[in-house]
């Protein structure tokens, strides 16, 4: 419906007297002069109960028509081409924005691996994320150890902020699940920056992927010395594209094999159940899941489990920092975030 | 006062032929120019905030879904005319049978006389080719709706230009679920042995009468007690799965094997089976979340968009820049894919 005001009247009126106002034939008259043209392409293609004669009586030809036509269509291909140049002036600008905003924000808020530094940023905040999710993506291609190292460091990042920040569940999807085959090694490299941020007296630390034993670490605290800060226990869960759509084909599997050996009944397969099976073998919904890249992207990430899931990206962002993970804890409080301390 | 006067005075502007007569054409050529790019095939919208606006400006709530209404033909036609394929839209949710039943029920009515309506010009939509599908639970829907749903959705499930999906009571999750029941009730179905001429009771006999003992191959073979009834219960069920070759010497029915479904198979059985693959999922009124839409549908590449204006307010003004950032990132992606190509040359 374009702006149309006359008509748009006369339709509310109409709606108002329960649509007894207008007939059908009087509708159609009502909107005809908004009708689009009627596609031709579609007129060759696919063309049943020889409604042919009535289009092409409706397109008058003539070489006039077809200079406007062409003389349409140049304006069209000039107008986009303009609508382009602008746009990619605007987003050289907002891209430039924000690239500055940010960085500012970088210097405002830096943890400088203290977690009373976090802890003070967070203080303000009415509610936590129990279960908090991030998107990480493997730059370099998986090719080379300086992808997969920068990954390793940006995991360890993260599970530290969240230990400090009071997050006792922290999943991290990455979508090759390149992680999964170095459980040990990504293991120690947090618990290596654990104690960076902590000292002696770091969490303890749980890291596991589905279908895959977790990995331990006991605190080394001694129970008398009451700990200084953050969670006791942070677990890390890593995901990848496997645990997205193939749990569910590999759900389906199984129920179809029960259901080939009467086991079970289709009937039998609901919400609940699905719900019960997914969150049991690989993870419960996560409350807040944070996007490191430019635009909301989910490549893969379990779809099950995003149901509810509060998403938060910062536009025009580009890779992990401990400001966007605060911007959006304070998004998820509803906070307001100013500069400064 | 002046402030009211000024809108007044906007808006009576704003509603003069002309002016009215130049925001069209702009419009058109807008949406022309827009053409001459990548267009997405497949739309998504979470229509939210009607609520929120009929709050904001004091007005019933009902009626702020009729302007939802208005807003979602506006958009439609911006859609269409600019060359996408297939728009989904999140109309009700199961969940939102939990609000008020007054609400619920002008939603309902609402619904009923939409598509009533839409009925009515049966003759308009085949020219352009405009298909209407609705998607979700009917088990949740009053027999008169269903029935204003089914007459719209049969009358024009032969069209394809144009499809509207609207998800009405659905929920993604649901969705999935139903998908997977669909998936493993087709591989219960037991394989027919119909098309096959060889009696495996016949063979049976001859081996045996010729008494030859080359049966290890055939250790499963069915024992002669119950071999003439396996004929008949297997060839009387008349479901083909051409895809998986039947086996053979199983005593009982014989199943497609469960390893051979894969997200597809799943997909196939979803509701949205057939469309393009969903390229944009607009969300309005701000709330950063998919609230159970198109979960299996948009979790792969599909660009999510998240805006701040309440969906009454929605309007190409909104939606232009969404569309133009889309064209622009599709471009983007696209080089970098032909460069890709080119290095690994």
């Amino acid at each position: 419906m374009p702006r149309a005001t006359r008509e748009t009247e006369i339709y509310r009126r109409d709606a108002k007297l329960n649509h007894n106002l207008l007939t059908p034939a009087e509708r159609e008259k009502l909107i005809k002069p908004y009708l689009p043209t009627l596609p031709t392409k579609s007129t060759s293609k696919r063309n049943k109960n020889g409604n042919i004669p009535a289009i092409r009586i409706e397109q008058p030809t003539g070489s006039r028509l077809g200079v406007r036509k062409f003389l349409r269509a140049q304006l069209h291909i000039l107008l986009y081409a303009i609508v382009h140049t602008i746009f990619s002036v605007y987003i050289r600008i907002r891209l430039a924005y924000h690239a500055v905003k940010d960085r500012i924000l970088a210097i405002l808020y830096y943890h400088h691996r203290t977690p009373e530094l976090i802890q003070k940023d967070v203080k303000g905040l009415s509610r936590l994320p129990e279960h908090l999710s991030v998107i990480l993506k493997l730059e370099d291609g998986g090719r080379g150890g300086a992808g997969l190292e920068a990954l390793v460091d940006e995991v360890a990042e993260i599970s530290a902020w969240c230990a400090c920040v009071g997050i006792p569940m922290l999943s991290i999807y990455e979508k090759t699940g390149i992680l999964k085959s170095y459980v040990p090694a990504t293991h120690r490299a947090v618990s290596r920056k654990l104690s960076s941020y902590f000292g002696p007296q770091q969490p303890a630390l749980s890291l596991r992927a589905p279908h895959v034993p977790s990995m331990e670490s006991s605190s080394p605290t001694s129970s008398s010395e009451s700990r200084r800060s953050g969670v006791q226990h942070l677990s890390v869960l890593l995901l990848s594209a496997e645990d997205g759509r193939d749990s569910l084909v590999d759900l389906t599997k199984t129920l179809a094999e029960m259901s080939q050996r009467s086991k079970l009944l289709p009937n039998d397969i609901n919400v609940d159940l699905v719900d019960a099976e997914i969150s049991e073998s690989i993870m419960g919904e996560p409350d807040l899941l944070v996007l490191f890249g430019p635009s909301v992207e989910l490549s893969g990430y379990p779809p099950w489990q995003v149901r509810l899931t509060e998403i938060f990206h910062v536009q025009d962002n580009q890779g992990v920092g401990y400001q966007v993970f605060l911007r959006a804890l304070y998004n998820y409080a509803n906070a307001q975030m100013r500069f400064g301390r | 006062m002046s402030g009211i006067h000024l809108t007044q005075l906007r808006k009576w502007m704003l509603e003069s032929p002309p002016v009215e007569w130049a925001m069209n054409q702009l419009r058109e050529l807008l949406i022309g120019a827009l053409r001459q790019g990548q267009i997405p095939q497949h739309v998504a919208f979470v229509m939210d905030g009607n609520r929120r606006f009929a709050r904001s400006q004091k007005i019933e709530t009902v009626e702020g879904h009729n302007l939802g209404f208005e807003a979602l033909a506006r958009i439609l036609e911006v859609c269409y005319k600019s060359g996408v394929k297939v728009v989904t839209v999140y109309a009700f949710s199961i969940e939102n049978f939990k609000r008020s039943k007054y609400e619920v029920d002008a939603l309902m009515e609402m619904a009923k006389i939409k598509l009533f309506q839409l009925s009515q010009h049966g003759e308009l939509l085949d020219k352009y080719g405009a298909s209407i599908r609705v998607l979700g639970n009917k088990n949740f829907v009053k027999p008169d709706v269903a029935e204003a749903v089914n007459k719209a959705v049969e009358m024009t499930k032969n069209n394809g230009d144009c499809v509207l999906n609207i998800c009405f009571p659905y929920t993604s999750r649901d969705e999935i679920t139903t998908a997977i029941k669909a998936t493993v009730e087709d591989y219960t179905k037991p394989l027919s042995a119909h098309a096959r001429p060889f009696s495996q009771t016949r063979i049976t006999q001859k081996i045996r009468s010729r008494n030859l003992s080359t049966s290890p191959l055939r250790a499963s073979s069915p024992t002669p007690d119950n071999a003439s009834d396996v004929d008949e219960s297997v060839s009387s069920s008349t479901t083909l799965h051409p895809e998986t070759p039947p086996q053979d010497s199983r005593e009982n029915n014989v199943y497609p094997d469960p390893e051979t479904i894969s997200s597809d198979t799943i997909g196939d059985h979803m509701f949205t089976a057939g469309d393009p693959p969903l390229d944009l999922l607009v969300r309005t009124s701000g709330v950063k979340r998919l609230s159970d839409f198109m979960l299996w549908q948009c979790h792969e590449d599909t660009e999510i968009v998240f805006l701040d204006c309440l969906w009454p307010e929605f309007d190409l003004w909104q939606f232009l820049p969404v569309l133009v950032e889309w064209q622009w990132r599709q471009k983007h992606i696209d080089e970098k894919a032909l460069s890709a190509k080119t290095k690994v040359r």
